[in-house]
């Protein structure tokens, strides 16, 4: 009873010894925090490395394949059995990847995957991490008419609408239209020349003529013919519209369509098929002279509402009747499919890593800008080897239709998606006599709490590297040096932070000593009136006990309020010293996340207690040791 | 043995008034209940056979009490006395089984006690003795009754003392009010006079019914008011409890209110 009560009271009276314990406080109110820090960066950190990976990986040597996955696959759900969540199989190479950025061309390395629409989701986090808020929700490798609402009340310059479609439609309307001039003017300068060589032609023969009738004075080179060349090409009505289309297409006012040479190449002028015959130029002529202003106009009624393009007539009559088109009526016509729109039809579609395309650019207010090199509705080329020995280079065109973010910077400037099935087909993957298609990895995600590590040894048991020439691997295996970084870096965190309530471990026991000594008469008196020398050691575990449980009590209740509330202290702290102690943009989280793990805040706590008691019992030894009468005659 | 207390011829010396009243009170205090006759027939309770004890300072051995035998009866009031250093603290030390004699042999109630186990004689303490310290040795944080509680707190475990605490409450308070202390019991012992914390150590002592009180200069460190009070005290309790007490004094006067002189004088007993 003594214990209980002399412990209480030296609690309430010696606050010198509170004192000591605030140390303690501080120390398991940091600890608190910085765990709960630490893991939810952790946990964030591991569910983003995780996030394309799948859990387990049976993956083929580079260029290498895996045949006839579906034995495959049946095999390793015959080794995993219940343990399988889902599988899926993934073609991946790297490759070439190359666009356009303001008619310079880009080229970067990426890592292509080809994956399955449907279960490509179901083993990773892919679909979460989509840009397009459509294509999260059913997914596919089309180019979406919406989903960009964030880009467009982020107020992105670049980005005015929220369709990729539409962004496509005006690009190539835009690059078609300045195709279209240009062809006019050159077809001014052709009829011109023709013109021009005619006359020539006439007066030479009208020289001949002359000559051969004798007369010498006629003129060789007559001043008409120049002035009809000069009014044909130079006069300002024809040459105006063209340098104000440039304007347009170049104009600073205008977002800058990108490479327009390319897109040329890659858009349907290419497939118009050559005439076989010389044009008649004289026809040509009769046509352009009347025809030119009303190209001018008609075009641009035809190009400037975009509904216009969702109406599939409209764009035929035009492919049809387009006067401008010099080879359209040459060309037996073709059925309107066989073409490729660009504004109309997209390529395989690619999905890009956001890292890839994105920039930082610091616009004219010094702030730093987003500037995107491609963007979905832009056109990408690709190029990356065959299978087999005599692997030979392709290169493909593909469609961007979106990106994706997992806010890890390693795989969102570095992979590449494409469909499954297109990358087989291209890459020649498939037997043409059985038309069965290889893969290069297959991918399985484990049940939720399975072990992968057990998954990834049974599986290395199956499949043993002397029979087959595979990696297999887990998603831990592939981040491990970054994740035994982390671990190590929490484990000599917590190191630190524990030798700080050690170091106030010491503080409880200097002070519990000074007590002893203070209270050596009590401890003599205690003694004398036949207190034992374990219930004399007991009051003083018993304050050491009390003092680190209120230490640790006050440390735990002040770490978990400072982690509830640690993103309003980080904007209080901002706002005190004007420095942003948590930005967004660098860690991709909106807020600090933390997570409070019960054991972590529980060990910590027992931890601490643990330490002031164990302060305290040398001091209380010696208390116990204290001979009664000695410690009566002490002054 | 044969000087017995109650019919000691009054003395006048400094402290002559309060004799009086003390044995006045003691007086009427014997005409209600007990008899002398039985008193006087009162057994050894403790003894003291040849006690050597001496300390270690470094090197030298300072023996300090060299073969003291001694005797105390039942009921009876024996005063130690002698110069300063000469060794009383030592002996009442060793007789309350404080500290053990390096040579000897301490009885109580015809039991050898210097040689039991620590855990025998802290019983013994708690129990059967009554400690009273020059300085008084109250515990600073407990309040005047809780100080007086605290044997018994000791002596009990965490439950049978809740279970008792109304019964020893009871106890403390009466034994305060007799202390002349009733008023003061929730202070804190800093807050009274030596007076007032030396009745209070009184109250301590005898809140567990104790057979002997062994006390260590009880006015030494008290003025003569106070020091007489607290003497009266212990006179009148004394005489109410039927109790035994050894007593440590340097003074010659209170000295000679005991029934038996006990002089030490260069580490052995000169007069009886
Ligand atoms: N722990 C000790 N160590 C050394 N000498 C001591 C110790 N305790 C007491 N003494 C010595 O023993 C002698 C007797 O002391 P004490 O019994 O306190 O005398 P008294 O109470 O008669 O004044 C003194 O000379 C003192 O110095
Ligand atoms: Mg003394």
């Amino acid at each position: 009873m003594y214990k209980l009560l002399l412990s209480w009271r030296y609690l309430r009276t010696r606050f010198i010894a509170l004192a000591s314990i605030i140390s303690v406080t501080l120390g398991v109110a940091t600890l608190i925090v910085v765990n709960s820090v630490m893991s939810g960066f952790v946990f964030e950190m591991k569910s983003r490395l995780h996030g394309i990976l799948s859990d387990v990986e049976v993956a083929a040597p580079l260029l290498g394949q895996i045949h006839n996955p579906e034995y495959h696959t049946r095999i390793i759900r015959d080794v995993l059995g219940d343990d399988i969540e889902s599988m899926t199989c993934v073609v991946r190479n790297p490759a070439l990847l190359t666009f356009d950025v303001n008619g310079r061309q880009w080229t970067q390395q990426v890592m292509l995957l080809g994956i399955d629409d449907e279960s490509f989701g179901s083993v990773t986090d892919f679909h979460p991490y989509l840009q397009n808020t459509h294509k999260r929700e059913q997914f596919s490798f089309s180019l979406e008419e919406q989903g960009y609402p964030q880009w467009v009340s982020a107020g992105c310059p670049d980005w005015t609408t929220d369709s990729a479609w539409d962004y496509r439609r005006r690009k190539f309307s835009k690059i078609r239209e300045a195709e279209t001039r240009r062809l006019e003017q050159e077809k001014l300068y052709d009829l011109a020349a023709a013109e021009y060589l005619e006359q020539q032609a006439a007066k030479s023969r009208a020289w001949d003529a002359a000559q051969a009738a004798g007369d010498t004075q006629a003129p060789r080179n007559g001043e008409a013919v120049n002035a009809n060349y000069n009014s044909n090409v130079q006069s300002p009505d024809t040459r105006q519209p063209i340098a104000a289309s440039q304007a347009t297409f170049i104009g600073p006012e205008q977002p800058v369509p990108r490479a327009p040479e390319k897109h040329m190449s890659a858009s349907g002028f290419q497939h118009v098929p050559l005439p076989d015959q010389a044009p008649d130029f004289a026809a040509i002529h009769a046509q352009e002279t009347a025809g030119v202003e009303a190209a001018d106009s008609s075009a641009t009624l035809r190009f400037a509402p975009t509904h216009h393009f969702n109406d599939g007539k409209t764009t035929r009559e035009f492919r049809k009747f387009d006067p401008v088109d010099p080879y359209a009526k040459y060309s037996p016509e073709p059925a309107v499919e066989d073409f490729f729109d660009p504004e109309k039809d997209q390529y395989t579609g690619i999905i890009l890593g956001l890292a890839i395309a994105k920039r930082k650019t610091i616009g004219e207010d010094g702030e730093l800008k987003d500037f995107y090199m491609v963007r979905p509705g832009d056109d990408v080329q690709i190029m990356f080897p065959t299978v087999g020995g005599s692997a030979k280079p392709i290169s493909e065109n593909c469609t961007l239709v979106d990106f994706y973010s997992s806010n890890m910077h390693e795989y969102d400037s570095s992979f590449a998606f494409v469909p499954l099935k297109e990358l087989q087909k291209i890459r020649g993957m498939v037997d043409p006599l059985t038309g069965d298609a290889s893969v290069s990895t297959i991918q399985i995600k484990l049940k939720e709490g399975a072990d992968l590590d057990a998954a990834r040894d049974k599986l290395m048991a199956q499949f043993p590297p002397e029979s087959y020439p595979y990696d297999i691997h887990t998603w831990q295996d592939t981040q491990r040096p970054l994740l035994s970084a982390v671990h190590m870096e929490l484990t000599i965190l917590n190191l630190l932070l524990f030798m700080i309530i050690a170091v106030a471990g010491f503080g409880i026991l200097a002070t519990f000593f000074m007590i002893v000594v203070e209270k050596t008469k009590d401890i003599g008196v205690l003694k004398a009136l036949g207190a034992p020398s374990s219930g004399v050691m007991s009051i003083f575990l018993g304050y050491g006990m009390a003092l680190g449980l209120v230490g640790t009590g006050a440390g735990v209740v002040l770490g978990l309020l400072f982690v509830r509330y640690i993103n309003e202290i980080a904007e209080v702290v901002q706002v005190v010293t004007g420095q942003e102690v948590f930005d967004p943009e660098i860690y991709y989280f909106s807020e600090i996340p933390t997570i409070v793990s019960p054991t972590m805040v529980l060990l910590v706590g027992l931890g601490a207690i643990l330490i002031a008691v164990m302060a305290s019992v040398l001091p209380a030894l010696r208390a116990a040791r204290l001979h009664p009468v000695e410690a009566l005659r002490y002054e | 043995m044969s000087r017995s207390t109650i019919t000691k011829p009054v003395t006048i010396d400094s402290m002559g008034s309060m004799e009086l009243k003390k044995h006045s009170a003691g007086a009427t205090q014997l005409s209600a209940g007990a008899t002398p006759p039985l008193k006087l027939a009162m057994p050894t309770l403790m003894s003291a056979s040849n006690i050597h004890k001496s300390y270690r300072k470094g090197e030298l051995e300072v023996p300090v009490l060299k073969g003291v035998n001694l005797e105390i009866a039942a009921g009876s009031f024996t005063a130690i006395v002698g110069q300063s250093g000469s060794g009383k603290s030592t002996l009442l030390h060793l007789l309350a089984t404080l500290d053990a004699p390096d040579q000897g042999a301490v009885h109580f109630q015809d039991r050898r006690i210097d040689n039991l186990s620590p855990r025998q004689r802290e019983t013994i303490r708690n129990r059967q003795f009554g400690l009273i310290f020059q300085f008084y040795h109250l515990l600073p944080e407990l309040s005047m009754l809780e100080n007086v509680l605290v044997p018994k707190m000791v002596q009990d475990g965490f439950f049978s003392y809740l279970r008792n605490k109304r019964a020893y409450k009871k106890r403390a308070v009466e034994l305060l009010e007799m202390v002349g202390l009733g008023h003061r019991m929730a202070h804190r012992p800093n807050e009274l006079s030596g007076g007032e914390m030396q009745r209070t150590a009184i109250a301590r002592a005898l809140i567990s019914n104790p057979s002997v009180i062994l006390a260590d200069e009880p006015t030494g460190n008290l003025d003569e008011e106070n020091g007489g009070e607290v003497m009266e005290t212990l006179d009148n309790l004394r005489e109410q409890e039927n109790l035994t007490v050894i007593m440590v004094t340097h003074d010659v006067g209170l000295a000679k209110s005991a029934d038996k002189t006990i002089r030490l004088v260069g580490g052995v007993v000169v007069s009886d």
